[in-house]
């Protein structure tokens, strides 16, 4: 049954529009899950191989989508095989699975770069794939790896391949790190459980690795210096992924890194920016290297296990994170906003001294960037800062620059700055704080931006809720007063909001004898969008005033119910609602 | 409004209206969150809609406080910016001015949105007609593919094209500001004249209707003909002697792409608003709305913004070359 609908699908594969081939595809491999695996050999695997060797081209690119999926179901016996290529593996892999490695290697090779393409962008998870079916036995010096894959590998980066081909290498290289990676994690794991040393296999297996890694490093390196910016760019994209594909394979890392560095160098922006963003997931890989400049050598050979556990060696965060004051300067403000947005990840890992000498200096300079962006995305992650050198003395070193930003002209920027204020009214204590800060964040309930004044009612609350009922009285209530008689309909209503939210966090008598009072005022505002926030407001602070509910409360409430206006009306009806069900439970209990 | 006599109507009616209530805020809940309605809930919508807007006029009479817009074109994250400027509905009232769909790529969850909160909210949201609001324009800009692309079949463009023709086409603030899409008429010299109009119907070629929606201003005197091909442009006598006669202080319009989201003509009689930022994704403008107080309705206030940043995606704003505008 299966098998019959296998047939349309596969002139659907072969035609020429991109999007009915890829949904065709994914039919396909949904159909095959259900076939059992004689059926499967004959009908799906036989398909492909027809695909693989169809005249018109857009036959074979399908091809090139389906053979890593389904070479795990394969058959490997060379019996059922009529293998041509004359290749034979010493891995034992024959078979099918031979005849399809065969295909996937002219499909590389193929005339048509459309094909190469799809081929080359399917390389790396064919590879992987195939290391994960196969186990470590593929990786000797006469298997698939090395004798087929690793050439495609090297075919496929080869310069004079259009650069759409190129393009995929460094993902292709992402594929064969964690193929390695997820081999040599087998190996240290048998090898802990058994309580027994890897032994002389196990050996045997590192070696060959270390021989296939160092194989591909170059053609990552390459990348680097391609002459398409395309393809640089590709790889300062993924180099975050790449780094940690490699991070555990021994003295890559020594390779990895000073081509990162030039990555950051490059001469187009977009290429500096894309590496950039990667910077503090390249730093947090935790591998160690050599410090810049150091010229002894791991390089060539399989010598890289050796100098591995080498003194001289520093973490690589440390080593990047000489290179943030230069990205600093760079001309570029999207590369100095990615910088911005990136480079407090590295507090974490750099510890508290190494970000004190090295990465302070720089965020301060950030922070004063002539680009809005910049200062933004620095003002938003300050918080990793923080955690590792402590809120005191980013408090000393950052309140002024905080405070210029304070009327940024950017609404984003004193969104952020208002978000620091609670940790910084914390640090500097009550008298510093209503000296320096309480007209600002006053003055924000009347900005002209929404956000800006929700943020600003919120902040209060914060305030409140730290400095305490009795400073709040005194300090910010008067100041929300004048705001509550402010001629816009949009500041009195977030005077009212920022009423109701500072009264959750008062002690009762404050809340009832001060905010009430203030907030069924309102309720008699000409604006009816005022009005509702009045009932919104009793119904968030009402469960906290049961004595005043029936004598205060809702009189008002019930003539909002009967307001000339229906929102009014709706939100007076749901507040009283929700307060009525909240004290028949609390009078049950 | 006559559907809003909810006291005097019986308990199945007002625990079907709150039902109704519940359906809306949880439309908007997916709408705010980009998420578009199915098919079946637009129907619904749409259906209830209907019923919402047939009671408008021509010209509606909207009061202040109340925040005005311009073109929003599918620019759907850019709404979402909107309402973090101005203030999220229903606590801020808006005026829209037509131009919901084409061009942007979320013109259905644009006006979806749109026309959830008008039925869930009708006294704090209005939604005027714009030229776009149209079957023939959507087919060539954008709106009836995007329908196609998200559901499958032209349905949804249907029922939303057969719902534009109840939009209301113009609107006047506290009887001073007259708000509506494109501009005014040869054919129109007074409100009433726009009232006796039949607007239930697909926006003509010509007549009234027609230049309501797609007329400019110019900075030649009088009536000339309009290089779009359906409207007419008018100049600062127009414009005078009609907010004279009508008793008005402004017409407030939209329309037309300004660099700095709000424009002001014709000696402060007429002024453009245009609310998608960095329109069509590439022309490098800013947005504006224009906020109408209650105490002081002859100073509106405008609030510019920029696109939304896109989480994420590295923005490499290169100014693109006036050639491809």
């Amino acid at each position: 049954m299966t098998s019959s609908l296998l047939h349309p699908l596969e002139l659907l594969l072969a035609v020429e529009e991109n999007v009915v081939r890829e949904k065709a595809a994914s039919s396909a491999i949904s159909i095959g899950e259900k076939m059992d695996d004689d059926d499967y050999q004959l009908e799906f695997v036989g398909m492909i191989s027809r695909l693989a060797t169809k005249e018109w081209f857009t036959a074979r690119i399908s091809a090139c989508v389906l053979i890593p999926g389904a070479f795990p179901r394969m058959s490997s016996s060379s019996s059922s095989s009529s293998s041509s290529s004359g290749i034979v593996y010493n891995d034992g892999i024959g078979g099918m699975r031979m005849a399809h490695i065969a295909h996937f290697a002219n499909l590389c090779r193929d005339d048509a770069p459309m094909v190469r393409r799809i081929a080359s962008r399917n390389l790396g998870p064919l590879l992987e794939t195939v290391v994960e079916t196969i186990g470590p036995s593929c990786l000797d010096t006469g298997g698939v790896v090395s004798t087929t894959l690793l050439d495609l590998y090297e075919y496929l980066a080869g310069g004079d391949q259009p650069d759409s081909v190129r393009l995929h290498i460094a993902q292709n290289c992402v594929h064969l790190g964690q193929a390695m990676t997820r081999v040599k994690g087998s190996l240290d794991g048998a090898g802990e459980e058994g309580l027994v040393l890897p032994g002389r296999e196990g050996e045997n297996t590192l070696t060959r690795i270390n021989v296939i890694v160092r194989r591909v490093l170059p053609l990552i390196v390459a990348t680097i210096d391609d002459r398409s910016w395309r393809v640089r760019w590709t790889a300062a994209s993924k180099f975050a992924l790449v780094a940690h594909a490699f991070s555990k394979l021994d003295g890559s890392m020594d390779e990895l890194v000073p081509a990162y560095e030039k990555l950051l160098q490059d001469p187009e922006a977009e290429v500096r920016t894309a590496a950039t963003y990667n910077f503090s997931e390249v730093a947090k890989t935790g591998a160690m290297v050599y410090p810049p400049g150091w010229t002894g050598g791991v390089l060539g050979g399989d010598g890289g296990r050796v100098g591995y556990s080498d003194a001289r060696r520093i973490p690589v965060a440390l080593r990047l994170v000489q290179r943030v004051a230069q990205l600093t300067e760079d001309d570029s403000e999207n590369v100095r906003a990615a910088l911005a947005m990136v480079a407090t990840d590295l507090a974490q890992v750099l510890g508290r001294d190494a970000t004190l000498t090295h990465l302070l200096p720089p965020m301060l300079l950030l922070l004063r960037d002539s680009t809005s962006e910049v200062r933004l995305n620095i003002i938003s992650s300050l918080s990793l800062l923080n955690d590792v050198i402590g809120t005191e003395l980013l408090t000393q070193s950052l309140l002024p620059a905080i405070l210029d930003l304070a009327d940024d002209g950017k609404w984003r920027i004193r969104l952020s700055v208002i978000e620091r204020i609670p940790l910084l009214a914390k640090q500097l204590g009550k008298e510093f704080f209503t000296d320096r800060l309480l007209t600002l964040c006053v003055g924000w309930l009347g900005d002209d931006i929404s956000s800006i004044r929700e943020a600003a009612a919120k902040n209060l609350k914060d305030i409140a809720a730290l400095l305490g009922s009795e400073w709040s009285v005194q300090n910010l209530l008067p100041r929300v007063k004048q705001v509550m008689e402010h001629q816009s309909y949009l500041r009195r209503m977030n005077a009212v909001r920022a009423l109701s939210l500072m009264a959750t966090v008062m002690d009762t008598h404050t809340a009832q004898w001060e905010i009430l009072p203030m907030l069924l005022e309102m309720h008699c505002d000409p604006v009816p969008n005022v009005r509702f926030n009045v009932a919104k407001g009793l119904g968030m602070i009402g469960p906290m005033l049961q004595t005043s509910y029936e004598g205060q409360i809702l009189p008002i409430l019930t003539l909002m119910m009967e307001d000339p206006d229906r929102d009014v009306r709706y939100f007076a009806t749901q507040a009283n609602d929700t307060l009525r069900a909240f004290f028949d439970k609390l009078n049950k209990n | 409004m006559v559907a809003e006599q909810s006291q005097s109507s019986t308990a199945t009616a007002a625990s079907s209206q709150s039902q109704l209530s519940h359906d809306f805020e949880q439309y908007l809940a997916k709408l705010t969150q980009g998420t578009p309605l199915s098919e079946s809930e637009v129907q619904h919508l749409c259906n209830k809609a209907r019923e919402t807007l047939t009671l408008e006029a021509n010209v509606q009479p909207v009061s202040a406080p109340v925040t005005v817009c311009g073109d929003i074109h599918g620019q759907w994250h850019d709404l979402m910016e909107l309402y973090r400027i101005g203030g999220s509905a229903p606590d801020t009232n808006y005026l829209f001015m037509g131009d919901y769909v084409d061009r942007g790529y979320y013109s259905v969850e644009t006006v979806s949105l749109l026309v959830c909160l008008k039925v869930r909210y009708p006294e704090r949201v209005h939604i005027l007609r714009g030229n776009h609001e149209s079957r023939q324009i959507t087919q060539v800009y954008g709106f009836y593919d995007e329908c196609v692309r998200k559901y499958g079949s032209a349905n949804v463009w249907k029922i939303f094209t057969d719902l534009f023709d109840y939009f209301p086409l113009t609107a006047v603030v506290e009887n001073q500001i007259f708000c509506l899409h494109g501009g005014l008429s040869p054919s129109i010299d007074s409100l009433d004249h726009i009232r006796q109009l039949d607007r239930v119907q697909e926006v003509p070629h010509e007549g009234p209707m027609c230049d309501l929606l797609w007329s400019d201003p110019d900075d030649r005197t009088g009536w000339g003909i309009s290089p779009r091909g359906a409207g007419f442009t008018f100049g600062q006598d127009v414009s005078e002697q009609f907010n004279q006669r009508n008793g008005l202080t402004l017409v407030a319009r939209a329309h037309q792409l300004v660099m700095e989201g709000y424009n002001w003509s014709h000696d402060k009689n007429v002024v453009t608003i245009f609310s998608a930022p960095n329109y069509c994704y590439r022309c490098g403008n800013q947005a504006a709305i224009m906020e109408v107080d209650d105490n002081d309705k002859s100073k509106p206030t405008f609030l510019q913004f920029d696109p939304a940043p896109r989480r994420g995606e590295p923005h490499v704003n290169r100014r693109t070359p006036d050639y491809f505008l």
